[in-house]
């Protein structure tokens, strides 16, 4: 269900003029600590790239 | 046409077919719903087109899903256009409507309307006035598209800022029956401010329109402040069809909304 959800807001958010890519969605269990960490880093570095939202800038 | 649906409806109050029928009536000079319960008492039916084919138009099927709540064994009628039987089909789709409750009345939009609207299919299955129109491409969806993300953005934002909050899109939505609203939850969204928290307010509201958004248009003729409400939702519905297949209210209505069901996953 949320692959569904989140297969439809990433692509409303486009829509709206935001970049879909600041939505990810990714399964990791308690017991998987270094997939967490890489998860999250490469999203960090994703959104470090995409750079300030122009959401932000524009509120 | 106001004629026909008459004399349709007069045949069904006689003949003890339905108990009363939701339609619409002038009074005073405007155009109201009006639950209709005797045969002899239609004169004033209209099917609510005042200067313009179809300008006046109220959720009929919402006053039937609460007329149906306090009188469950009694058999209702209702004014329907495409869309309006849409709605019915995806309340009977939600549970909200028991198919053998409703019998709809049918009327087809003229061209103008259906151009107007954008609608995909201005004619419901059956119906005992008007003539089919051809349906008509979402052009509003494809503008919106034509923009680069950054104007995308802009355009909307401009738009949602007008939102006063009043509410008035989800109220007259014939497919919003939710007990509780998340709109309404400080949780979710912050209430009590003006404009809302946009983009978040808005975009919340188009999510839960997903699989159920049958496109008829009345939160766009409600809204106030003019915001194109119906383009955004015309999207979320096409974004459904592309994903899953589906289309509230186009299909049998045993087929549940694709976020109602685990299903198949998304194609993209």
């Amino acid at each position: 269900m949320t692959t569904k959800r989140i297969a439809v807001m990433k692509q409303l958010l486009a829509f709206t003029g935001i970049e879909q890519d600041r939505l990810q969605l990714e399964w990791v269990s308690a017991a998987e600590g270094p997939k967490f960490a890489q998860a999250i880093t490469e999203f960090t570095n994703l959104i470090k790239a995409l750079g300030p939202s122009r959401l932000k800038v524009a509120a | 046409m106001n004629e026909k649906v008459k004399a349709k409806v007069k045949e069904l109050l006689a003949s003890g077919r339905i108990k009363g029928f939701w339609g619409l009536r002038t009074m005073q000079g405007n155009i109201g719903p009006f639950l209709f319960s005797s045969p002899d008492d239609l004169d004033e039916l209209v099917v609510g087109d005042r200067e313009r084919p179809g300008d006046t138009r109220y959720p009929l099927n919402k006053l039937l899903v609460n007329l149906a709540r306090c009188y469950p064994e009694e058999v209702f009628g209702v004014l329907v256009r495409g869309c309006d039987e849409r709605g019915l089909k995806t309340l009977y789709s939600w549970n909200q409507l028991n198919p053998e409750k409703v019998v709809p009345v049918g009327i087809a939009c003229p061209q103008e309307l259906a151009e107007a609207c954008e609608c995909l299919k201005p004619f419901p299955d059956e119906f005992v006035a008007g003539e089919k129109a051809e349906g008509s491409e979402f052009v509003s969806v494809a503008n919106v598209e034509s923009l680069s993300l950054e104007s995308r953005l802009e355009h909307w934002l401009d738009q949602f800022a007008k939102c006063i909050k009043c509410y008035g899109c989800r109220d007259i939505c014939p497919v919003c029956f939710c007990k509780e609203c998340t709109l309404e939850k400080d949780d979710f969204i912050h209430t009590g401010d003006l404009p809302p928290e946009n983009p978040i307010f808005h975009l919340t509201r188009a999510v839960h329109m997903a699989g159920r958004c049958i496109d008829c248009g009345l939160c766009n003729e409600a809204c106030p402040a003019d915001i194109p409400l119906r383009t955004l939702y015309k999207k979320v519905a096409d974004i459904i069809d592309e994903e899953f297949h589906y289309r509230p209210g186009y299909g049998d209505p045993k087929e549940k909304s694709p976020l109602n069901i685990l299903g198949e996953a998304p194609k993209h």
